[in-house]
This record gives C-alpha cells, structure tokens and sequence, in this order.
C-alpha cells in the first residue's frame, strides 16, 4: 500500500508556520525512552562534578566582578589546582561513558546533514587553530588556543549540562570543559560525522 | 505582528561624495587620505544615548591603537558616554600583560576620561573575562542594563545553550523600554567570504527577537564593517574591525549587503534619541564610510515608518 506523504507533510509545513508566528525556536525532537536513561546518566555524571568542583570554589576567596587581571589569573590557577588534585584519578571515559559518546555522536550525526555537516567539518577540522589543544583529561585548555562556537541547534539536543560546564570541538573530538577553570574534564573521540 | 516594519533614511554627507563616487556599487572602496578631519552626521544631542561599536580589537597592534586614536579625536566632539565590544577582545595569551596590552594601554585616554566598555565573548576569549574590571560585565557571559531609552542585551554567541536562550525571552517578555539593541560576536547574517552567515545561531535567535521586537543588532566576527539589509524587521550591523583587517573579504553583489567596508579598520558612532537611531562609521584615517539614520517602528504608540 502506497502512503500518501501529503498530510505529514502538510502537517509539518502547519507546525513550522505557527513556531514562526508565535516566535518560537523550533523544538528539538524527543530521545527515545533508552536514549533517554543514556542521557539522564550522562547529566548526572556532568552534575556530580559541577557539585564537587562548587564545593571547592566555596572555600576559596570569592573572584569580584569587578578583578583585576591578576586576580582573575591568580584564581583560575587555584582553581584549577584544586579541581586537579581533587580529581587525580580522573580518566577518559569517566563522563563520556561509551554508551554516551554513542548517543552522542548520532545526535550530531542526525543534526549536521549535508551542507550543515560539510561546514562543520570544515570549521572543526580546517580552518580552527585549535588543533595543538591536547587530549587530556584533567589538564587545562590551552589559553591561548580558540574556542569554537557550538552550534545552538546542536546545544539544544545535546544532553543539557550544568551552567558550569561546556561542550567544545576540539578536531574530531568532542570536549567536555570547566567554563571557569578551564580545565578538561572527559572527551569523546570520532565526535564528527 | 508587533513590529512595525522599520524604516531606513539615509543620509547623503557632501564631503563623501568623492569618496563613493569612486564605485557606484554598494561596496565602498576608496580610503586614501591619510587623516580625514573630524566630520560629524550625527546630531549629538545632549540628551542622547552616545556609544560606540567596536569588535573584534583585541590585537594590541598599532593599527588598534591608531584606530584608538580616531576615536578619542571623535570623543573631543561627540561626547560618547560608553563602547559596545563585539567579542575577541583578546587574541592569543590572555596573562596579566595581555590585558595591558591589548586593552587598558591601547584604551587608556578613554577610560581616563570615565568611558565606560561593555563586552560581549567573542572565539578568542577565555570566560574568565567576564570578572574583568573593565569590562562591566557584572560576572555574567550575557547580560542586560539599559541607558536611557534603550535596553542593551550583551549575548553569547559562542555557548548559545537554553539557558541563555530561556534567559533571553524572559527578560525580552517584560522588557517595554523604547530600543532593543542586542550584541554579540556571531553574525547572524554576513557576506563575508571567510565566514559567512552564522544560520545556526539566526535559526535560533531570530525568532526570538522578531518576538520582542528587537531593534538592532551588532556583531563582529568578520574582520570588516557591514551594514545588512533589514531581515524581518531588524537591523543587523557587522563592526568586527577594530583590531584586525580582512581586507576585500565581503562578497561582491551580495543580495544582503546595504553598505561594506573592507578597505581598513573601522567603528561605529551612535546616538539615540528618542524615536531615532543615528549611525556614522569612522574608519582609521578619520573618513566617514557610511551613517544613517533608523526610525525606531515598535513604538507603543505604533508609530508608522517614515
């Protein structure tokens, strides 16, 4: 039996129009129930060190918002020797568990198609000067190495993450990073499609 | 729809006439004279919102400081209160001499005499920036404050998660002041050649200030000044030469190109009042490369466009 695309179609081009209209971003489409418990975990994990790396930062002096640039680099290095001594044991694969980085690289798989994934590849892998960031867990990112932009479309699907963490392409990798201390907290290799 | 469809005048200023009667295209070329005397289109009133647009500065170059310069020749007669940065407002290291550096020596006339600088993130900034003294940035990646009659929203472009975009529309829905002005490091619409439009971050911003009627919106990322033709009702501004010069990289004859500026380094005086935005960009040997005036059109009142 042949199934007459009109109505979906029609269907989607409605769903479309009234997002515009009501000025709503389109929403992102919804995780199966076992990619789901991937997901939940893999926040989960990303909470516990968000909570643990808060712990420390309470006990240090409290960086003003107004600092000054010594003060700023003074804290980002207490920080992040704290943080690192705190998790000396930490190992690839802690966060991005292997059922994670599965989950993870089919949602960008499924987000960048076509033109989309060229760009991106392009981006990741070209015209970035981020390649010398080294593939170390626990060790801080390269101050002075960039930081590309993650695509928002993709940061809506992705697993949600604490405010103090950021998910970062490094080459074909996929980094997890403290926004505050900079440091690498897990990575995913053969992020990219 | 909320938003009345805006309107653009533009100025015609005498003393450019030479200048674009160079190339009739909307792309303009011609930068020769060494210093151009201080020319103002602006109507700088004292009661007006005054500030400038730089983006992408953070080099501690010369050419930086030379453009530095300009400005504080323009301060002498259009008293500009506070800087809108566009994001990379440091390449490369960012240690305690970096910030002198490419920041506070190349700026310091200007933040001597009280002008204050609000910064957006651009690629090339740690986020750590956010704490910096003078920045103003209240600790936050993306932040609000309003001046007189205009909201300004500080983005960032680089981490556009939901939080920030559930921020965004909560602090939009209650927002009545007169002028919206969002800034942030990614342009949403560009012809620039090495970049180019950011489409994945205008698909998911731009319903969201077509929603709240957003007025105008600045940028940086491409190394060259762009004035886009207005997208659903907005007026999108590129200014991310303040510190480096991707020389001629604006596409020729791109459909959203209402004025470009590739030749040399440039930024942007503003001044608001009431229901009108003045621009003039001033590139580094002083020439006035494009102004203009926009009608503001979501006034409560419904204004119609002029």
């Amino acid at each position: 039996m042949r199934i007459n695309p009109r109505p979906a179609i029609i269907a989607a081009i409605i769903v479309c129009v009234a997002q515009i209209a009501a000025g709503q971003t389109k929403a992102p489409p919804a995780l199966s129930a076992n990619d789901q418990l991937v997901a939940d975990a893999f926040e989960k994990r990303a909470k516990d060190y968000a909570k643990m790396r808060e712990q420390l930062e309470e006990q240090m002096p409290k960086l003003s918002k107004e600092a000054k640039p010594e003060e700023i680099q003074a804290h980002k290095q207490q920080f992040q020797d704290r943080v690192r001594a705190a998790r000396a044991g930490a190992k690839h694969g802690d966060v991005f568990t292997p059922e994670a980085a599965t989950l993870i690289r089919a949602i960008i798989k499924d987000e960048f198609k076509g033109k989309d994934r060229v760009e991106l590849r392009h981006t990741v892998l070209k015209e970035s000067e981020i390649k010398a960031v080294p593939l170390r867990v626990n060790y801080p990112y390269p101050e002075s190495q960039e930081v590309l932009e993650m695509a928002p479309t993709l940061l809506l699907r992705l697993p949600q993450l604490p405010k103090q963490l950021r998910y970062r392409f490094v080459g074909p990798n996929l980094l997890l990073l403290d926004r505050e201390n900079g440091l690498i907290i897990d990575y995913m290799t053969n992020a990219l499609p | 729809m909320k938003r009345v469809t805006a309107s653009l005048i533009l100025i015609t200023v005498l003393s450019l006439t030479s200048v674009y009667a160079q190339n009739d295209s909307t792309r303009t070329n011609g930068n020769s004279r060494p210093s151009s005397p201080v020319t103002l289109t602006l109507p700088n009133k004292d009661n007006s919102v005054r500030f400038v647009v730089i983006g992408d500065t953070g080099t501690g170059t010369h050419q930086q400081l030379e453009l530095a310069q300009v400005m504080l020749r323009y301060r002498q007669v259009f008293p500009f209160e506070f800087v809108l940065m566009m994001g990379d407002n440091m390449y490369g290291s960012e240690k305690v001499g970096d910030y002198k550096q490419k920041f506070e020596n190349i700026y310091k006339p200007l933040l001597d005499q009280k002008v204050k600088f609000y910064a957006a993130l651009g690629n090339h900034d740690d986020s750590n920036q956010r704490f910096y003294e003078f920045f103003n940035m209240e600790g936050q990646e993306y932040y609000h404050f309003k001046k007189g009659n205009v909201s300004f929203y500080a983005l960032n472009s680089n981490y556009m998660d939901k939080k920030q975009i559930d921020w965004l529309n909560e602090k939009l829905a209650t927002d009545t002041v007169e002028w919206k002005i969002a800034f942030f490091h990614h342009p949403p619409y560009s012809s620039g050649g090495a970049h180019g439009s950011d489409t994945k971050l205008r698909e998911v911003v731009e319903p969201i200030f077509v929603k709240h009627g957003m007025d105008v919106v600045f940028t940086g990322h491409e190394h060259f000044y762009e004035r886009i033709k207005p997208q659903q009702g907005i007026y999108y501004f590129i200014s991310g030469s303040g510190g480096k010069l991707r020389r001629g990289d604006v596409k020729e004859g791109s459909p959203l190109t209402a004025k470009a500026y590739d030749r040399d380094m440039s930024f942007m005086l503003i001044e608001v009042n009431d229901k009108q935005m003045h621009f003039q960009v001033v590139s580094r040997n002083g020439e006035t490369v494009d102004s203009g005036i926009i009608t503001g059109a979501r006034q409560k009142n419904g204004a119609s466009a002029q």
